[in-house]
């Protein structure tokens, strides 16, 4: 199986992405719904010899097209495509946006 | 156990705290009960979300050994040390961690128990108590009986003597596996365990046959499962449902026997896998019903017997979740995230969760069901059209590639937890 989510993300969208998250000043955020549960497989942190795909720090462009290609099936996968069925295309884009937020 | 350091190190985070609760910021003192994903994840989050909090983590081992993969040391596929975790990296994020047991919970006094009768104050408490067996549900298997026919459902010294009994075994010898009604921990685990131990004997035991004794007419990944069974290990496995006469009555510890209706069966080993409740200390605080599991509101997981406690895990009642760690590490962020909120004096947003389950039906066999739920009329329930198990059909190495996604999975979610 194959990983675009692999390519890595622009640190420019990285820089701009946090700006434009800040506000009120707290240590971390929670993340929109669904986000949170999203770092049970997809690792805050480096995880020697995983096979799956960290998305802290990527394009959110890149994530929202992920999630919609596994969602309508067109981009195969395992378990992707039956937990993007559980969100619509709102949903998405503040998870990616959020995961675009955090640090690479 | 709590020493007298340990009291007073409390204790003074405790007085810190005190005075600040009526600030705009969140803060305050949570206390969470019990290490394991659930817990272990709920403070750190908790911690990391808000640091000004004082948040006290309660469990009374010093390591915690985790379920998820321990059906590969019973097959010889891992030691028991590579299942256990310290909480160094917990306490490392501001987590003040209190090496004891709680022993009782005044919910109206908002104050925990500990086993040295201190008591931790508390302005939101957090159970993740686990379970526990549910000693006395099925006749003859008490505490002593699960040293001779043990129940490993509690990763640790029991994985330990199950494995144990195998190596002993003879080839040729019968290997009784009895799974329990619903719910319970972990449900397609019982036949991840099944599949293990047969690959297992296939290699080392190849006379030797597994009987599951099923108090169940149907279970998670039924059809993965039985046709991978055909395929890896034709003839060793025998599953007996519910209807089939498979609900174990009651079992011999003494001679080994396993009792249905309608048989008995002389086990060489035999994994008592019992009917389960909530921890203990669920039932002491009264958030738990008379199912013995614990009801909670889907938003924050608030106890809807109890307030100002959260349940979240294994011992609470969560809708369409099943019962694994997965889910119990998504609901404990997801519950921290919200009593950030609720001591702030802010409304929680409603969540969504997703629940992804791997097993292994042989080392690089992996199957999976996966879910994705939100609070609905009350309960976290099944988002539809999304979620379910792996295609029945598959081309390449798509068993393969699931069974590395498990074993990376264990490798994300134990760092997140406890690195």
């Amino acid at each position: 199986m194959r990983h675009r989510l692999l390519l890595p993300a622009l640190a420019s969208a990285l820089l701009l992405a946090s700006s434009l998250a800040g506000g009120p000043v707290r240590a971390a955020d929670a993340g929109p719904p669904g986000a949170s549960s999203c770092t049970g497989c997809h690792a805050a942190k480096r995880i020697p010899d995983s096979v799956i795909p960290r998305i802290a720090g990527r394009k959110a462009s890149d994530i929202v097209q992920f999630m919609r290609e596994y969602r309508s099936g067109a981009w195969p996968s395992s378990v992707m495509g039956r937990i993007a069925k559980g969100f619509d295309d709102q949903q998405i884009d503040a998870i990616a946006a959020w995961f675009a937020a955090q640090p690479e | 156990m709590a020493t007298r350091r340990t009291f007073l190190k409390l204790t003074a985070a405790a007085s810190l705290a005190a005075p600040s609760i009526a600030s705009a910021q969140a803060s305050g003192r949570v206390v969470v009960v019990g290490g394991g994903f659930g817990g272990a994840t709920a403070a750190r989050t908790l911690k990391v979300l808000e640091p000004k909090l004082t948040v006290t983590l309660v469990e009374p081992n010093p390591v915690f050994t985790a379920c998820p993969f321990s059906n590969n040391v019973l097959a010889a596929l891992r030691e028991i040390s590579q299942q256990q975790f310290g909480y160094d990296g917990v306490q490392k994020t501001g987590v003040v961690l209190a090496q004891t047991a709680a022993t009782a919970v005044d919910a109206s006094g908002k104050t925990v128990t500990l086993t040295d009768g201190s008591k931790l104050p508390y302005d939101r408490l957090v159970l993740s108590p686990g379970i526990d067996i549910n000693w006395g549900a099925l006749p003859g298997y008490d505490e002593a009986a699960a040293e001779k026919m043990p129940h490993a459902w509690k990763a640790g010294a029991q994985t330990v003597l199950l494995r144990q009994q195998l190596q002993a075994m003879d080839d040729g010898g019968l290997v009784v596996i009895s799974s329990p009604a619903n719910p319970f921990r972990c449900p397609p685990g019982p036949y991840e365990r099944a599949s293990l131990i047969a690959y297992w004997l296939k290699i080392w035991k190849p006379k030797s046959k597994l009987l599951i004794l099923d108090s169940k007419d149907a279970f998670s990944k039924q059809r993965l499962f039985q046709n991978a069974w055909a395929q890896l290990y034709p003839g060793l496995i025998e599953w007996v449902s519910l209807s089939q006469g498979g609900k174990v009555t009651a079992v011999d510890p003494a001679t080994l026997t396993v009792v249905t209706d309608f048989a008995r069966h002389k086990a060489a080993v035999a994994n008592i896998i019992p009917p389960q409740k909530a921890g203990t200390i669920a039932q002491k605080a009264g958030v738990a019903d008379r199912t013995g599991w614990c009801p909670v509101e889907p938003v924050a997981f608030e106890s809807t017997l109890q307030p100002g406690i959260h349940v979240v895990g294994d011992s609470a009642i969560m809708g369409g979740m099943p019962k694994s760690a997965f889910a119990a590490n998504a609901q404990a962020k997801v519950c921290a995230g919200a009593i950030v909120e609720l001591l702030a004096g802010r409304k929680p947003v409603d969540p969504i969760l997703i629940n992804t389950c791997y097993s292994l039906v042989a080392p690089d066999y992996g199957i999976s069901v996966a879910g994705v739920y939100r609070p609905d009329k009350g309960v976290l329930a099944d988002i539809p059209g999304a979620g379910g198990t792996s295609p029945l059909e598959v081309v390449g190495g798509f068993r393969g590639q699931e069974a590395l996604f498990a074993s990376s999975w264990f490798k994300t979610i134990t760092t997140e937890v406890f690195g």
